[in-house]
C-alpha cells in the first residue's frame, strides 16, 4: 500500500506539519513514495524560488516580425509544381489554366510551400473532374483553381474543392462557384461550415454550410480569391450560437 | 458572409464545483495546445504566431538570464522559433510534447551560444560566467521559469491559491480568509496544484534535456 499522493504533496508543501505523522512514517519506509516526496519537495522549492525570478520578459515586437517573416520565406520550401506542367502530360486537359497560374506567381513562398504537397495531385484532380466521360453535357466549365482537401494532422485525403466559372450568359464577371466534394469527413457531431482562409494567415470568411452530405456549391466573388482567400477549410461547428470558427477543422486545401 | 479573426473560440468561464472545474479547464487547455501542435506539424503558418505568442516570453527570459546580453537573447529567441518552424515535422502533435520540444530547442540554442562564447574567448573561465546552472537534485533556471509560466496558466481559483501559498507564503487559513473559500478547498487546491505542476514539469524535462 502506498500513501495518497495528495498527502505526500501536503507533506512536501509543509515538511514540518504536525498532522503528517503517518505519511511521514510511510514515506521513510517506502522508496517509491519517498522518491515522489523528494521530487514534489524540489518542485515546491523551485516554485517558491520562482517568486524571486520576477516576471517573464517578452522580447521586443520586431523579433516576432522577423520570426514570422523568416518562416514565411522558408528557403527549404521549394516552389510547387505548376498545375500547367502537371496537366501538360495529360492531353485531355486543355483547359485554360492561365488565371490560376498567374495567381500562383503572386503567392509568397511559404504559402506555396503550404500548397506544394497538394499541387501535384491537384493537377490530376482537375484532369479527373474535367475529362470524366460521365459528366453530362452542360454549359462549358472553366476551372479557375482547385485543390485536394486533406486532414490537418495526417494529410489524409478528404476530397476535392474547386473554383469554377460557368459559362452562362447571365453570369457576372466576378462570380465563381466554389465546389466542395468532400470525402471521409468523419462522423463528428455538429454543423459543417465552409470557410475561405486568407493566405496571410490572419483573416477568414465564412462561405456557407455543407447541408447536403459532403457536397456543396457556393458562389463567391472571384476577387476574393485574388485577395488571397484561397485556403478552403471545412470546420465542424457546435450549435452554440457562436458565429466564429470553432477551431476544429476537418479538411483543408489551398486553391491553386 | 462575415469576416472574423482567427483563432476564434474564447476561453470558458469559471463556475461550479471548483476542483472539478479546474480539472476540466486543464483538459480544455490541453486540447487547445494539442490542436495548436497539430496545426504546426501540418505547416499552418498561423500556428507559429500562436506558439510564439504563448512561449516567446519564457524562451526570451531564459536566454536573457543565461546570456546576459539583450541582443543575444533576442537573437536566440528568433533562432529558437525559426528552428521550431523548420523542424516542425519532428514534433509529435500532442499537448504534452509541444512545450517540451520547444524548450528543448531553447536549451540547446542557449548552450550552443555559451559554447561559442567559450571558444571565442578561448578561456574556460569565460564559459563559467554564463553557464547554465546544473542543479542535480533541484530545479535550474529554465525549470523555474517554466514553472512560473505553468503557474500563470493555472485555471482560477487554483492559480491564485497557488500563488498566495508559494509566492506570498500565506498560510492556508490566511488564503481562505483572503479568497472567501473554505479551508478544505484551499488545502485541496494547494496539493493538487503542486502535483499538477510536478507532472507538467516532469513531462517537459524528459524531452528538454
Amino acid at each position: 500500500m502506498h500513501a495518497d499522493p495528495d498527502d505526500i504533496a501536503a507533506l512536501a508543501f509543509d515538511p514540518g506539519g504536525a498532522s503528517h505523522g503517518v505519511v511521514r512514517d510511510h514515506v521513510r519506509s517506502c522508496s517509491s513514495c519517498q522518491s515522489l516526496q523528494v521530487s514534489l519537495a524540489s518542485v515546491a522549492r523551485g516554485l517558491r524560488e520562482s517568486a524571486d525570478d520576477g516576471p517573464l520578459v517578452a522580447p521586443p515586437d520586431d523579433v516576432r516580425r522577423r520570426v514570422l517573416a523568416a518562416a514565411m520565406s522558408d528557403p527549404g520550401v521549394s516552389e510547387p509544381t505548376s498545375p500547367l506542367e502537371t496537366t501538360a502530360e495529360e492531353p485531355a486537359t486543355v483547359l485554360p489554366m492561365g488565371p490560376a497560374r498567374a495567381r500562383l506567381r503572386g503567392v509568397p513562398l511559404w504559402a506555396a510551400g503550404l500548397a506544394a504537397a497538394v499541387t501535384l495531385v491537384a493537377g490530376l484532380g482537375i484532369g479527373r473532374m474535367t475529362v470524366d466521360p460521365e459528366t453530362p453535357a452542360g454549359p462549358p466549365v472553366d476551372v479557375v483553381a482547385s485543390t485536394d482537401l486533406t486532414s490537418l494532422e495526417g494529410a489524409e485525403p478528404r476530397g476535392l474543392a474547386s473554383a469554377v466559372r460557368t459559362g452562362g450568359a447571365d453570369r457576372a464577371g466576378d462570380v465563381v462557384t466554389l465546389r466542395i466534394d468532400a470525402d471521409a469527413l468523419g462522423g463528428q457531431e455538429g454543423i459543417r461550415e465552409v470557410w475561405l482562409l486568407n493566405v496571410d494567415g490572419t483573416r477568414l470568411i465564412a462561405v456557407g454550410l455543407l447541408t447536403a452530405g459532403d457536397e456543396g456549391e457556393f458562389e463567391v466573388p472571384e476577387s476574393l480569391l485574388d485577395a488571397g482567400y484561397r485556403i478552403v477549410d471545412i470546420s465542424v461547428e457546435p450549435d452554440d450560437g457562436d458565429p466564429t470558427h470553432s477551431g476544429v477543422s476537418l479538411a483543408r486545401g489551398e486553391l491553386v | 458572409m462575415i469576416v472574423v479573426a482567427l483563432p476564434a473560440r474564447p476561453h470558458g468561464r469559471y463556475g461550479g464545483s471548483v476542483t472539478h472545474q479546474a480539472v476540466r479547464d486543464e483538459e480544455r487547455a490541453d486540447d487547445v495546445i494539442a490542436r495548436l501542435a497539430a496545426r504546426l506539424v501540418a505547416g499552418d503558418p498561423t500556428s507559429l504566431a500562436e506558439v510564439y505568442d504563448r512561449w516567446s516570453a519564457l524562451v526570451h527570459t531564459f536566454a536573457l538570464r543565461s546570456l546576459g546580453r539583450a541582443e543575444d537573447a533576442e537573437d536566440i529567441t528568433q533562432q529558437v522559433f525559426i528552428a521550431a518552424w523548420g523542424s516542425r515535422a519532428t514534433l509529435t502533435p500532442s499537448s504534452r510534447a509541444l512545450p517540451a520540444w520547444l524548450l528543448g530547442i531553447a536549451r540547446h540554442k542557449v548552450a550552443d551560444r555559451l559554447g561559442e562564447r567559450a571558444r571565442e574567448v578561448r578561456r574556460l573561465e569565460a564559459a563559467a560566467v554564463g553557464v547554465v546552472e546544473e542543479v542535480p537534485d533541484g530545479l535550474d533556471l529554465l525549470d523555474r521559469l517554466t514553472i512560473r509560466q505553468f503557474v500563470l496558466e493555472l485555471p482560477e481559483p487554483r492559480g491564485t491559491i497557488v500563488r498566495l501559498a508559494f509566492w506570498e507564503d500565506l498560510t492556508h487559513s490566511q488564503i481562505a480568509k483572503r479568497t472567501g473559500l473554505p479551508l478544505g478547498t484551499i488545502k485541496s487546491h494547494v496539493r493538487r496544484g503542486l502535483r499538477q505542476l510536478h507532472e507538467r514539469l516532469e513531462e517537459v524535462r524528459d524531452d528538454a534535456r
